[in-house]
């Protein structure tokens, strides 16, 4: 018989191996903070102009999330969103599939 | 990829703006035709969507010592096409902008510039060349995927490069500068993101074969080819 799963383990490996790397990197890359690289992007900003970061005002006003946390929770949030449109199609398809 | 509010002058952020809508409304256009054509393409649309609103939910850390996110655009753009796709991203950068302080309104338009029109075009301009080619579907895809995702964070750089020119090498070497930031670090994400997209696919093949061949996704043969390879 034919294997099948070629995508699967390949999925796999790719994801253990992505996770391989953070670890190895987390560990021996001294001052790695592993913040955002958007965080990264603005600190290039103020120094290519010369003005530190925190002058740089919204110019439309913004709410912030007040913590971590709550920043967290509002990308789980996001996240759950498109779990469940991905679940709930694949479920309705595959309803679909057993009807036919 | 999000450009911080506040961090891109406004005469850019007008420029940009003015690049997004008429894609956005060109989308919404085409969204409601293609959906009302066909009922079976909503819920095509809700898990290629769902992917974009997962996977730029996801901050992954990657070799640089920084963290960024996939951009899951992929199968929108293979499935509905560019336009459509940058409808959905707006949808998602809107959210991101009013709750969690990534990106904000008035840089709202390069943010859907580069991760709903650039990016998107890209791997959409890809997937045409090699729809009618004997190009394996599950390589299309996977290559379509990391190509959008990449060129993404390309354009993030290029409009700050644009915004920033630095003082000495002007905007080359600003947009080198900003490359190593954005690209580089998204190299290994945009490779995971173009593999499980490629599973997902395989997924969609499985199940609903007849969505894809009736908008002409990819060719009956091509469908029929990849149910048996993999």
């Amino acid at each position: 018989m034919k294997f099948k799963y070629t995508l699967e383990v390949l999925t796999v490996i790719a994801i253990v191996a992505f996770g391989a790397v953070f670890l190895y990197t987390s560990s021996t890359m001294s001052g790695a903070e592993f913040s955002g690289s958007d965080n990264v992007g603005s600190g290039l900003i103020a120094k290519l102009t010369g003005t530190p970061v925190e002058n740089f005002k919204p110019l439309i006003p913004q709410w912030e999330p007040p913590s971590g946390e709550i920043e967290s929770c509002l990308f789980a949030f996001q996240a759950m969103v498109g779990g469940i449109l991905v679940g709930g199609v694949f479920g309705y398809w595959i309803g679909q599939k057993k009807k036919a | 990829m999000h450009i911080m509010e506040g961090f891109l002058p406004w005469q850019w952020c007008l420029v940009w703006w003015i690049v997004a809508l008429p894609c956005l409304m060109l989308g919404i256009y085409q969204l409601k035709r293609v959906l009302a054509a066909d009922r079976d393409a909503l819920p095509l649309l809700g898990v290629t969507g769902g992917f974009i609103f997962i996977l730029s939910s996801l901050k992954l850390p990657s070799v640089t010592g920084s963290c960024s996110h996939p951009t899951g655009t992929g199968l929108s753009t293979i499935s509905f096409g560019p336009w459509i796709t940058a409808v959905v991203c707006a949808i998602v950068l809107l959210f991101q902008s009013l709750f969690l302080a990534h990106g904000g309104l008035s840089v709202l338009g390069a943010n859907i510039v580069s991760m709903g029109i650039v990016g998107p075009l890209v791997g959409y301009g890809l997937y045409r060349l090699l729809r009618d080619t004997s190009v394996n579907i599950y390589i299309t895809v996977f290559l379509v995927t990391a190509l959008a995702d990449m060129f993404t964070y390309i354009t993030t750089s290029l409009e700050l490069a644009l915004a920033y020119p630095a003082e000495s090498g002007g905007f080359v070497s600003s947009f080198i500068l900003f490359l190593g930031i954005f690209a580089v670090t998204q190299i290994p994400l945009a490779i995971v993101e173009g593999i499980v997209l490629a599973l997902v696919f395989k997924y969609i093949i499985a199940l609903k074969p007849d969505i894809l061949i009736r908008l002409k996704i990819f060719s009956e043969e091509k469908i029929n080819a990849a149910r048996n390879e993999i």
